[in-house]
């Protein structure tokens, strides 16, 4: 498969988000260059993973959501009117907190599935699994034991299938929410090292809690912060050296040194 | 956690060995005493049991509770006694119903009596002549055509109810319990009542109608329990790969409840395959097979039974008990099939956590 | 940061179009739902279009009333001995089975080891599918001559109390109401106990092990924690049970004597009333007429079980919390 960087970039602009009348999200201005990883930290609640599901129109599934500002993909608003959801979905993929593979399928009609429930057509099968797996560092475990079932894999594993299954739709822009925090350590280590290899061809916004793995994959960071009661919204943005090294705000240093959250 | 059923018993494996040969005797004792009571004046027994054993039961228990345990063992005693009592009680009952059926159908149940119909057969014929097959084959026919159009129905109204998320749904939530609260008898009258108004004949079509409205709320309600227990991550995961919401629900969520939605079929057949008023006010009966749902009566194996029981002969209350085993075991199967198929399911997701 | 400090404007979500296949399939599937409106308008319409002559003719005695001669000019049909009857029965039933079912389930939760909990469950859940004309037979053939001998006892030893009066006797003590409402208890108490050991069994085991663990007695756990919790729940499955009573057909035909003659609480007196045998009785010969009364009887039925449904769901809903959440 022919793996041409990509030059595309997402961004929000003046982002705010609510869930029924309780808004938990306010203005919040983003930019994710094409190659680039930024980390998405904060602390629990304050809108982080919301504000990640507002990238490729998930947020909408959720019953009582409401948003204003604008998503911009290769500078055209997901949110305009007459855009499909669908080929948002298709050009951002996302990978859950809890792995969550196809557990009627097995592990190549987990790859493929992408495909196939987007309706299209899959031409070279065979490769495009061994790519998607190779490129997830999945391929040597389970190459052997393609048609067994999905659940039959360990977490770790489970994981890195559900990263492969949105790699076999070749994204422009990778979204994961927390991907490693129902993992054991080694498997989170080998998700980091997939996360930088996959950063050559795509941009990656990954939320996390965990300030070392903010530091180990990200270039650029945003902190997130929400007081109690008012909504959240970004404190400080910038490169992750900058923002772990010589925060601006005092709110960003207190937070990365641990002494809150 | 795996102690957990321990510790809620302590106060028993706390007491020590005097205390609980205490309680054995005090268990034991008022049976054999109630018996000799009962025997000796010749009392009725199930009364002398309520009247005699019970009270004694329940002293006996309360003075070595509070032996044991002190003022509080009175309390446990008077609980426990009445629990197992009622509980005695309730199985009793429903345990002597089926304790009937089985021997009662069992006398009058043959390979001839599943087979055969019943053409020429009047109250006083014998029972080695005639049978419930034509009452079984009725049965099918009525409860398959009601199934084929309640199922799919019910199904739909169950992926609405958990797919979309529209401002209505509880509102059809409700009518949907509403209908499940629907006296059958009230669904046969409403069929008639549409049978006065078309007059349209009565046949094994009208029958199933008449049915429909009472299996269609059970399919729906445990169809929805079946798709609501399919982890809405799958569904996330779909839609986030670009699935259009049909192909996200025919290829992910419907596989995955497919067991569920089995037993909602099975369970709305056991709602219907029994029901007795609405088919008599809105099919004629036939003694003989007849297949053709669209014209001419047609018996089930509950309306079998209603018209057998009228008869005070006891060759007809033998065929009303054979035909009430017959209805018994298809309901039977009904139940366990749906109970594998629960079970596969919650092991299997017992194994993806 | 931002450009203007007014408040954001909320967007339109979902703006884009769904796929053709998307619509064919909310909108099929929304179509079968709002059936549930049609049907049950259906069968309101079709009964009140059959029952309105009658309604209409014989006004508010239709429940009040205790007559029913459809031979007379003109026409007298009063349904409220049958009513009062259908009510009575129920009652009764419930206040036999409830004991029952509440111990049932106490004794599947928290007395029984695992295994055997799960055979009860599993008998009593097949039992709530007992099709009512087996019920019947039973009922009629092996309980009736059982329980008319408990009749006679109560009526024997207990006669002073109104309850257990009967004006003669020799007409025997079959077929009253006190044999139906056994009969109708039989059959509700799976519900009741269905619901109710669930509600038991969501309770916090932690909290009720924890109570005994104290050395608190089973009796002050049964009174202080768990029946404050589970209370509510278990009067919504009495109310559950209570619908289904008031609208059994088959089984209290068999084991009662339907009599116009109003018995307003003589339990063992052999004659009763109950509105859905009262349908199946009368429907047979019925002419025209009478089958639009009985119709209107349907009609008033439906709309009590209505009744009783909407507040058991509402109660039951409302104590099961993690149901709605889901």
């Amino acid at each position: 498969m022919n793996l041409v960087k990509t030059t595309s970039t997402l961004s929000a602009e003046n982002i705010s988000v609510w869930f029924g009348e309780r808004q938990v999200l306010e203005n919040v201005n983003l930019v994710f260059p094409a190659n680039k990883v930024t980390a998405l930290i904060g602390p629990s609640g304050c809108g982080k993973s919301t504000f990640l599901r507002t990238l490729n129109r998930m947020h909408e599934l959720i019953p009582g959501a409401g948003l204003a500002g604008s998503v911009y993909l290769n500078g055209e608003d997901i949110y305009a009117d007459g855009m499909d959801a669908v080929s948002v979905r298709i050009k951002v993929g996302m990978v859950f907190q809890k792995p969550n593979p196809f557990p009627t399928m097995s592990i190549r009609d987990n790859i493929l599935s992408g495909l196939k429930l987007s309706g299209r057509k899959i031409e070279n099968a065979e490769e495009l699994v061994e790519t998607s797996l190779r490129r997830a560092s999945i391929w040597n475990e389970v190459k052997d034991r393609l048609g067994d079932q999905a659940i039959s894999l360990s977490g770790g594993q489970q994981q890195r299938l559900c990263i492969a299954r949105s790699l076999a739709m070749n994204p422009e822009v990778l979204l994961m929410d927390e991907p490693c925090s129902a993992l054991d350590p080694g498997s989170t280590r080998r998700i980091e090292e997939t996360i930088s290899e996959l950063s050559e061809t795509m941009a990656i916004v990954i939320v996390t809690h965990n300030m070392q793995q903010a530091q180990r994959v990200s270039d650029q960071t945003a902190f997130f912060l929400a007081d109690e009661n008012t909504p959240g919204g970004v404190v400080e943005f910038g490169s992750t050296e900058q923002i772990f090294n010589g925060p601006i705000d005092p709110r960003t240093n207190d937070y990365v040194n641990g002494h809150f959250g | 956690m795996s102690n957990s059923s321990i510790r809620a018993r302590q106060p028993w494996r706390r007491a020590n060995i005097s205390t609980s040969i205490q309680i054995v005797l005090a268990s034991v004792i008022p049976l054999p005493l109630v018996m000799l009571l009962a025997l000796l004046a010749g009392l009725d027994l199930t009364m002398s049991f309520i009247t005699l054993f019970v009270p004694l039961q329940l002293i006996v228990s309360s003075f070595v509770g509070y032996r044991a345990f002190g003022r509080r063992g009175i309390g446990d005693a008077i609980l426990v006694v009445l629990t197992i009592f009622f509980s005695t009680f309730v199985l009793i009952l429903l345990l002597s119903v089926l304790y009937s059926v089985i021997t009662e159908g069992a006398k009058a149940i043959s390979f001839q009596f599943i087979g055969q119909n019943n053409v020429y057969v009047s109250p006083t014929t014998s029972l080695d002549y005639g049978g419930v097959g034509h009452a079984i084959l009725g049965t099918l026919i009525v409860v398959l055509l009601t199934t084929l159009a309640a199922v799919p129905l019910g199904v739909a109204m169950a992926i609405y109810l958990t797919q979309s998320q529209s401002k209505t749904r509880n509102l059809v939530r409700t009518f949907t319990q509403a209908l499940s609260g629907l006296p059958s008898v009230v669904s046969g009258l409403f069929i008639l009542s549409i049978i006065e108004a078309t007059q349209m004949g009565r046949s094994g079509i009208t029958g199933s109608l008449a049915l429909f409205p009472l299996m269609l709320p059970t399919v729906a309600r445990v169809a929805e329990e079946a798709l609501r227990l399919v982890p809405v991550d799958l569904r996330y995961a779909a839609l986030a790969l670009g699935a259009p919401n049909y192909r996200a629900f025919f290829q992910v969520i419907l596989p995955a409840a497919k067991s569920g939605l089995l037993t909602a079929l099975l369970l709305g057949l056991a709602r219907v395959v029994g029901e007795t008023a609405p088919l008599i006010l809105t099919m004629n009966p036939s003694s003989g097979t007849n297949l053709n749902p669209f014209d001419g009566g047609m018996t089930t194996l509950p309306t079998y039974i209603y018209n057998y029981l009228a008869s005070s002969y006891q060759t007809s209350q033998a065929r009303a008990w054979g035909a009430a085993l017959v209805l018994l075991m298809v309901v039977g199967i009904l139940f366990a099939l749906a109970r594998i198929l629960g079970k596969s399911k919650s092991k299997k997701s017992k194994a993806t956590k | 940061m931002s450009q203007s400090q007014t408040k954001p404007q909320r967007r339109k979500l979902s703006a884009g179009p769904l796929s053709r296949g998307d619509k064919w399939f909310f909108r099929t599937t929304s179509a079968a739902a709002h059936f549930a409106f049609v049907l049950v308008a259906l069968v309101l319409g079709f009964l009140l279009f059959q029952a309105w002559p009658v309604l209409q003719s014989q006004g508010v005695n239709f429940v009040l009333g205790s007559t029913w001669d459809p031979d007379s000019d003109p026409m007298v049909l009063q349904l409220g001995p049958m009513l009062w009857g259908s009510l009575l029965i129920a009652v009764l039933g419930i206040l036999i089975a409830t004991p029952m079912a509440i111990s049932m389930a106490y004794l599947i939760v928290f007395m029984l080891p695992k295994r055997w909990a799960s055979v009860a469950t599993t008998l009593i859940d097949l039992l709530a599918a007992l099709p009512s004309v087996v019920l019947g037979l039973w009922g009629l053939l092996v309980f009736t001559p059982i329980a008319a001998g408990w009749a006679e006892i109560l009526n024997k030893y207990l006669g002073f109390i109104p309850l257990f009066q009967v004006t003669d006797p020799e007409n025997g003590f079959m077929r009253s109401p006190f044999i139906a409402g056994w009969i109708v208890a039989v059959m509700i108490v799976p519900i009741i106990t269905s619901v109710t050991r669930e509600i038991f069994s969501q309770l916090d085991r932690d909290l009720i092990n924890g109570a005994l663990a104290l050395g608190g007695s089973r009796l002050s756990t049964f009174r202080r924690v768990i029946m404050p919790t589970a209370s509510s729940g278990v009067v919504g499955g009495v109310l559950l049970g209570l619908g289904r009573a008031v609208g059994e057909t088959v089984a209290i035909f068999y084991v009662l004597n339907l009599s116009m003659e109003i018995n307003w609480m003589n339990l063992v007196e052999p004659h009763g009333g109950a509105v859905a045998s009262w349908i199946l009785a009368r429907f047979g010969e019925a002419s025209p007429l009478e089958k639009q009364g009985l119709m209107a009887a349907g009609l008033v039925l439906f709309i009590l079980t209505l009744i009783v449904n909407y507040i058991a769901n509402v109660i039951v809903n409302r104590a099961q919390p993690w149901r709605k959440n889901q």
